[in-house]
């Protein structure tokens, strides 16, 4: 298995420009996830490796050789699209045979055992006998995934395969695609909109926005640790709060942040009016009496989202901001609430939306 | 005074009901929801108010009047309709501006009125623009403004926010939410996404098969459901239910389903003379995902094993789905507490609930909570 890299990669359509200066590294063995609001690039991204799309400028290399010159075919790429492409009149076990068959060095016994392997995976093995015609589109596109896989080409790209799927289907797909990418540890890349599917079946994100990577990271490491505030937006739900240009006067290196009552050490950077902080709302603690570095907030409202918890918008002055808390808590809570910010879980954003390493410490 | 009353209102196309024996009231500057899953009738509910309907039987009563054969255009109030078409040629302004200068209002009325709610939908900047100049979450943006750009205190907005991707949906409902505060109107508005009812409703009212089974503020609801599709799909996600078994166990009930068996504790002479009418039998036992709980039992509760299927990431919480010998259960976990169980796919895990979380429903009626075991 190899590693397959983009290098300076841009892609101009018209005055649009699409892609700009990606650089990146997809790890042999590993799923990455394109993962990005419509008009992001990543189908663009994924076009372009799979050899459908030409750069304007810039490399893809398999392992240490350029693929540009090379057609889809040469290239040796599986693809599993939106829509299943399976092939009627023929099971399901034919249907995974028929790319293994063009392949003239398979033997017969490793064609039946890597089907038998993918069957068994998907826990197909029943379903095996089945015309095409039979099965719903979820499963279908459960063969349609087989297939690529059973043929074990250098890399698999997955094009939105769960999105159109019916609701019912899409819990198993989901499984059978996690279980296929456990087990069998290929190299994919698989592109989405959906930051829970991305959250779930990826080893490691690359956020798209705009034509870049925001940022490359496993799924935990980016929603807790975002290094820029794209991704602290776009996920989560709702995502993080944000608090632009509000550091209060400096004296030294102690600078006053909002929500905070007393001032805070900053290391690692130079105070500066143009940081942007970003907490989730998740980790903004709420009570109903004041604690240690408490301030008091008033509640503009609260409502039950996911798991029973609750979401309250809160306000101190002007400063607008949201708290996502347990139940219990958010029961109790009235007209105002007292809230603190764990200093482990802020973000601080540069003017150019990265995080610098900062670390803040009660003075 | 309600502000807007619906009463025994039915509705049949051919031989379809559509809409039984309806009946529904709105106080004045409620942000009511009427929430249902898709084909449950919130749909032509929202048409009969506006009048694009009329009821086979029954009264629409808006401001103490009876609007029932009252024709739309005369109804007084604004309408948001679920699929939008903007004038391509217009621009976001006389889009907006539409519904006045048909009824030929006055330019400086216009003017104000169009400015208001672009800033409430925060689409100020885009006015001159065509909307194909647009996004999509824009162009939602626009056909929203336009339906509350005309001065009156109803106004219904059936489904707005479907088919948009949940980033611009958590935004606009933050918007939706404040348009309807600041304009203090009344809002009746339709969904079948139960956290886009919870953060919005003053009062939920819940539709299913054609009919309110329901009504409440979204906590009521959620805390104490007395019909099954109400516990079943108010709330994210949905709570999970399994078949049981009720009969007579001295004087009291008991409950057996495939995972656990347990004393029910029944409350309301009501539902224990539903109990008797139905005389036992099958009963539908509830349990929200966030009380199902992977890890080693709490004394008193009900515990059974499962073997994990997936385990979906949200960010914030994991939903975890298992099967329990053939049933399957949703979880919700907080992700603090996700990262530390060590639970794999395919694993096998011990779960357990309490049984003061678990409800009964009969015929879809409550009958009650589990007891504690003594």
């Amino acid at each position: 298995m190899i590693d397959i890299t983009v290098q300076n990669l841009s892609k101009k359509f018209d005055d649009f420009t699409a892609l700009k200066e990606l650089n990146m590294t997809f790890r042999a063995g590993t799923v990455t996830c394109l993962l990005g609001p419509s008009g992001c690039g990543k189908t663009t991204l994924m076009r372009i490796i799979a050899g459908l799309e030409t750069p304007s400028t810039g490399d893809v290399k398999f392992g240490s050789e350029s693929v540009l010159n090379q057609s889809t075919r040469q290239r040796n790429i599986g693809m599993v699209f939106q829509y299943p492409v399976v092939y009627r009149g023929i099971n399901v076990r034919q249907n995974i045979e028929l790319p293994l068959l063009e392949d003239k060095s398979l033997s017969k016994t490793e064609r039946d055992r890597r089907i038998d392997e993918v069957l068994d995976i998907l826990e197909m093995r029943d379903a095996a006998k089945k015309e095409i015609n039979e099965l719903d589109n979820g499963t279908r596109q459960k063969v349609a995934c087989a297939r690529e896989v059973a043929r074990q080409p250098k890399i698999i790209l997955f094009d939105e395969p769960i999105t159109n799927v019916d609701i019912n289907s899409k819990l198993q797909l989901k499984r059978a695609l996690k279980e296929l990418f456990t087990r069998l540890k290929q190299t994919i890349i698989y592109v989405t909109h959906d930051q829970t599917e991305a959250m779930t079946l990826a080893d490691q994100i690359a956020l798209m926005n705009e034509g870049e990577i925001a940022q490359m990271a496993s799924p935990r490491e980016l929603y807790n640790k975002p290094n820029d505030a794209f991704a602290g937006f776009f996920l989560g739900n709702p995502g993080m709060n944000f608090f632009e240009g509000l550091l209060g006067a400096a004296a030294g290196n102690v600078i006053m942040l909002p929500l905070f009552s007393r001032g805070l050490a900053l290391s690692g950077i130079a105070p500066s009016r143009d940081l942007t902080m970003g907490i989730r709302p998740e980790f903004v603690r709420l009570s109903a009496a004041p604690t240690a570095n408490s301030v008091k907030a008033s509640v503009t409202s609260k409502a039950i989202v996911t798991g029973g918890q609750y979401l309250v918008a809160l306000k101190v002055g002007d400063i607008a901001f949201k708290s996502k808390t347990d139940g219990a808590t958010g029961r109790a809570i009235g007209h105002e609430a007292w809230v603190e910010l764990p200093l482990e879980r802020i973000r601080l954003f540069g003017k150019d939306g990265h995080s610098p390493d900062a670390v803040l410490k009660f003075n | 005074m309600s502000i807007l009353e619906l009463k025994n209102v039915v509705k049949s196309y051919g031989k379809k009901t559509v809409l039984r024996d309806i009946n529904l009231s709105v106080q004045p500057g409620d942000f009511a929801v009427i929430f249902g899953l898709p084909v449950s009738g919130k749909s032509v509910l929202v048409r009969l108010i506006a009048g694009l309907e009329r009821p086979d039987a029954g009264q629409v009563i808006l401001r103490g009047a009876d609007m029932t054969q009252i024709a739309p255009g005369d109804r007084n109030l604004g309408y948001v309709p679920q699929s939008f078409a903007l004038y391509p040629h217009f621009s976001v302004y006389d889009n907006i501006a539409y519904p006045l200068s048909l009824i030929r209002a006055p330019k400086s009325d216009i003017e104000q009125a169009v400015q208001r709610v672009a800033q409430l939908l925060k689409i100020e900047q885009f006015l001159d623009r065509k909307p194909e100049q647009l996004s999509g979450g824009q162009k939602q943006r626009v056909a929203i403004a336009r339906g509350l750009v005309k001065k009156t205190d109803i106004f219904l907005l059936d489904d707005p926010l479907v088919g948009l991707d949940f980033k611009l949906r958590e935004r606009l409902i933050d918007d939706l939410k404040q348009s309807q505060e600041q304009l203090k109107v009344t809002f009746i508005y339709t969904t079948s996404e139960a956290i886009e009812a919870t953060q919005l409703a003053r009062t939920i009212a819940v539709m299913e098969g054609g009919e309110i089974v329901e009504t409440g503020t979204p906590e009521a609801l959620y805390d104490k459901p007395m019909r099954a599709e109400t516990m079943r799909n108010v709330g994210f996600p949905q709570s999970n239910f399994l078949s049981g078994e009720l009969r007579r166990n001295g004087d009291g009930l008991r409950i057996k389903t495939a995972l656990f068996e347990s004393d029910v504790s029944y409350y309301s002479a009501q539902a224990s003379m539903s109990v008797d009418k139905a005389l036992l039998g099958n009963a539908a036992v509830g349990v929200r995902p966030e009380h199902i709980v992977i890890g080693n039992p709490t004394p008193g509760s009900l515990s059974f094993s499962a073997k994990v299927l997936l385990r979906e990431n949200l960010g914030g919480e994991e939903i975890v789905y298992l099967d329990a010998t053939g049933q399957s259960l949703t979880t919700v976990l907080r992700s603090a507490d996700a990262d530390s169980t060590q639970i794999d796919i395919d694993q096998h895990v011990t779960a357990y609930v309490r049984p003061s979380d678990v409800v009964v429903y009969v015929d879809s009626v409550y009958v009650g909570r589990l007891a504690i075991a003594e």
